[in-house]
């Protein structure tokens, strides 16, 4: 077996560091854990955005793994906001470079703790003024960065360590936010779902989003190893199956209609995707009928899902579940 | 308003702080041979040609192709495909048409005369003798020439090809093989026809002469065969027949007929025979092949080649023998064939078993014994010792002689196909330039190749294999090859269907995964064949990229 030539030198590093094609908004050395799904999706989402961006970054995973103080990942204008105002952060950010005369697109980044629950309410407030801002959610399903305690967005029957698992509930009794709809209901432009498993989509919406003067949201499905007790070479595997079971759509709307979905071309069985994480591990105990009665639960809030937003696919798509992260020789993405 | 020291930072200086010792795993780039690779006899890399036939450079395809074997047009319509049995493609949806490719683009060097990339010998080089001209002896000329050294190929007919004159038109056109072996010998190969050993040539005087000696003289006597020790006056043997064709394009006359044997000869001779308007059924010992459950006791001809003659109309009697021949006067009226099995006698040996009341007769007025050939001694019968094989090492090398090899099927426990026979001919050549130039040999490759578990199906679409077009059966009259080549366009749809198994797609996965930015992309190609480095000061080592990659080109070592 041969092995890479990695006897390149160090300048030769640091000049093929400064020269990839493509724009990397956020450097090495951030300290995210292994296998983060969120650090993957802040960079694809900065490279699809590109350099003339300013972000407002609530408090979170996100925030705290990027700027050990007094260093900083980011490449770009970067401000950390609270836990519970990057929209309003952003609003302002916006408002003052509107009255510069810039048209530098501000971003609000903020993972689902700073979205669904404590952020909730001066995101809503941008969106009703209609600030032209792209809002990314980072959802991981957790207080990640505070030990893993539950959110709205926590899913159904997810172990955290406010919501363990014993005598009284089968982890998380709750049901996960709907926060696409609740943010489609303040009739904006445009609100999303991708995941990482998909960078091309993602990117593709990112753009689109970029494109449009005036509040725009997408929701991005990233998996925390740490959290949901996968491995962290298993975050693209698990991330991918949370769509293919139909457990996370990925849907496009527009004022609050759905305009597109990723059509599931083979829907899998949601313990597929359950079994991978150990968020999920009480619900495989085949003697507790209480673990048994939540699979089906779960299979039923996908089966929900793929009724509900059509995302049954016909025959092949390139643009399904399936087709949608095929690779070329080359590199040649469709996004 | 003055920013505090603690309330902002410089952008991109995580850079100072190398993550890259959190880790206690590394991903490396391991190249692992792809199935098709490992299953060439000739020793193709068909991964490696797929892929510049993907990237729009044919010519580079054919010339990566021809680095193993010289002789693709003619194996690309000949060859069994090994490759595309190996295929890890076949466990998705349908293998790679490799030997459409390969034929593909041996055709299009033809149609626009691409030299083979080698260059003459220089005047003061070793010069090697090689004996037979067929594919062996050619692809060992040329391996030979393509290492510097200076080639001289004799042969006792008029022309170079050898067996190669023997397979019929329809599958092999003889234009082909003229065409292909011109452009190969004008190379700087010095050919000598109608120099046969142990009548123009002889050992000895080779030995003297030359430095070293490669012999690739076929098998070019036909087995005897009676029945009984009775054998029809008028007999023809298959081997003979299909000579007679190929040269004078005529046969005998005769209506019916009944070929005796289950390898590629007895095949084309049957199929021959019917091209001619002659009745013909095949007699074997042996089993027709069913894909799913391969035996040993299968035909040895190629299957597509039986399924072919099936679909023509040949009848094949598979598990008979012939018990009798029916004879008015010196003349065949037909032949009495007997349902037989190999069985295992009280001494654990197999035998043949013939079943009392299962004999039948088939009318025909010719028998055609094609049960194999054996090696024409002449010449050779030091070396051969009364056995019916040449006996050669791994390298071609015959036992106990210092400078003279062997290769193609006249070696003991070669599988008789064109495509060994270069490969013979490549490793013989191999071993002789290292000799002669008192070089190490290098170990022969006999790694596993990378298995389909190693490979990330997520990243592939089904699509459908680009397939020859084949004549209707009505339309196969003559000598019209039954088969036609691939367009351009065909050809390169095909190469994008490859996994490109154990080696690197540059597909940008790891590059777009990698959540630290650990790994770039390179400018130019690196000596790996890839596009990326791992920037080990920064990687953490979480192995999404090994699981990712589609082809299996990442691994994970412990640190």
């Amino acid at each position: 077996m041969s092995t890479n030539n990695q006897a390149i030198t160090s300048e030769q590093f640091v000049h093929l560091r400064k020269n990839q094609p493509r724009f990397e908004g956020i450097e090495s050395g951030h300290r995210a854990c292994l296998g983060c799904g969120e650090a993957l999706a802040a960079r694809l989402v900065t490279e699809a955005a590109g350099p003339d961006v300013m972000i407002a970054n609530a408090t979170g995973c996100l925030e705290v793994f990027t700027t050990p103080w007094p260093e900083s990942a980011w490449r770009l204008p970067w401000m950390h906001s609270l836990f519970e105002n990057a929209g309003a952060i952003a609003a302002g950010m916006e408002a003052a470079l509107k009255a510069q005369g810039k048209h530098t697109k501000v971003l609000a980044f903020g993972g689902d703790g700073g979205t669904f629950d404590i952020g909730f309410q001066a995101l809503s407030g941008m969106l009703e003024r209609g600030h032209n801002v792209l809002y990314v959610c980072f959802d991981n399903e957790a207080y990640m960065n505070t030990g893993i305690q539950r959110s709205s967005s926590t899913p159904h029957a997810a172990m955290t360590t406010t919501s363990p698992p014993g005598s009284e509930r089968m982890g998380k009794r709750h049901l996960k936010k709907d926060i696409l709809s609740i943010v489609a209901a303040h009739h904006i432009p445009y609100a999303a779902t991708a995941s990482v498993a998909y960078p091309s989509d993602l990117r593709k919406k990112i753009r689109r989003a970029m494109a449009i003067e005036g509040p725009t949201f997408i929701q991005i499905h990233s998996p925390c190893p740490l959290g949901w007790g996968h491995d962290g070479a298993d975050s693209i595997k698990v991330a991918r199956l949370a769509v293919q079971t139909g457990l996370f759509p990925v849907i496009e709307l527009e004022r609050s209609e759905l305009i597109g979905s990723m059509p599931i071309r083979n829907p899998r069985p949601v313990t597929d995707y359950l079994e991978l994480q150990q968020r999920f591990r009480h619900l495989f105990d085949k003697d507790d009928t209480r673990a048994v009665e939540e699979l089906v639960h779960i299979q039923a809030l996908a089966d929900h899902n793929i009724k509900h937003y059509n995302l049954r696919g016909e025959g092949m798509d390139a643009l399904d579940s399936d087709g949608a992260d095929s690779v070329r020789r080359g590199g040649m993405r469709w996004a | 308003m003055k920013l505090t020291r603690g309330s902002f930072a410089f952008p991109g200086t995580t850079l100072g702080y190398k993550t890259g010792t959190w880790r206690i795993q590394r991903p490396e780039h391991a190249h692992r041979r792809a199935p098709c690779h490992a299953e060439c006899p000739a020793g193709e890399d068909p991964q490696a040609y797929l892929a510049l036939l993907d990237e729009g450079s044919p010519r580079d395809a054919w010339e990566c192709l021809v680095s193993a074997n010289p002789l693709p047009a003619i194996t690309g319509r000949v060859c069994p495909h090994p490759c595309e049995t190996g295929c890890n493609r076949g466990q998705y949806d349908e293998p790679l048409a490799i030997h459409s490719i390969e034929r593909f683009l041996g055709d299009e060097a033809i149609a626009h005369d691409w030299p083979y990339p080698v260059t003459a010998a220089e005047a003061n080089a070793p010069h090697v003798a090689v004996v037979g001209a067929g594919p062996a002896g050619l692809a060992a000329a040329y391996h030979l020439l393509r290492r510097g050294l200076q080639v001289t190929v004799f042969d006792e007919t008029s022309e170079a090809g050898g067996t190669l004159f023997s397979i019929p038109d329809y599958r092999l056109p003889r234009e082909i093989v003229r065409a292909e072996i011109r452009r190969l010998l004008e190379t700087g190969i010095s050919f000598k026809p109608n120099h046969k050993l142990g009548r123009d040539i002889h050992l000895q005087d080779l030995q003297q002469e030359y430095a070293a000696i490669f012999l690739g003289p076929g098998l070019m006597q036909s087995r005897e065969w009676n029945v009984d020790g009775v054998t029809p006056t008028d007999l023809h043997e298959g081997l003979h027949l299909l000579k007679q064709w190929s040269d004078v394009s005529s046969l005998p006359e005769m209506k019916s007929a009944a070929v005796i044997g289950g390898g590629n000869t007895a095949i084309d001779i049957a199929r021959v025979l019917k091209r001619n308007g002659v009745d013909t059924q095949i007699v074997i010992h042996s089993s027709l092949p069913d894909p799913e459950h391969p035996s040993e006791e299968d035909m040895r001809a190629i299957p597509r080649e039986i399924d072919q003659a099936l679909e023509e109309g040949i009848q094949i009697h598979d598990h008979h023998g012939v018990k009798r021949l029916i004879l008015r006067g010196e003349k065949l009226t037909g032949i009495e064939i007997v349902r037989m099995r190999k069985l295992r006698n009280d001494k654990g040996r197999l035998h043949r078993v013939a079943f009392e009341g299962t004999e039948s007769i088939l009318h025909v007025d010719q028998v055609i014994p094609a049960i194999g050939q054996v090696i024409e001694p002449t010449g050779m019968e030091n070396l051969l010792n009364g056995s019916s094989w040449l006996k050669v090492d791994e390298w071609g090398q015959l036992a106990g002689k210092d400078n003279i090899y062997a290769g193609g099927d006249a070696i003991e426990g070669n599988s008789g196909t064109v495509t060994e026979a270069v490969g013979n001919g490549r490793i013989a050549a191999q071993a002789i330039a290292a000799k002669l130039k008192q070089q190490e040999l290098p170990a022969i490759d006999k790694s596993e190749s990378i298995p389909f578990e190693s490979l990330n199906m997520e990243y592939f679409e089904p699509a459908a294999r680009a397939e020859q077009a084949l004549l209707p059966v009505e339309e196969r009259v003559g000598e019209t090859e039954i088969e036609s080549g691939l367009s351009g366009r065909q050809a390169s749809r095909e190469a994008k269907r490859c996994f490109a198994c154990g080696n690197c797609l540059r597909c940008d996965n790891c590059w777009t995964l990698c959540p630290d930015s650990a790994v770039l992309k390179t400018e130019e190609v690196m000596v790996d064949g890839s596009y990326y480095v791992f920037d080990y000061d920064y990687c953490k080592g979480c192995g999404l990229c090994a699981n990712e990659c589609p082809s299996g080109y990442i691994r994970m070592l412990d640190e």
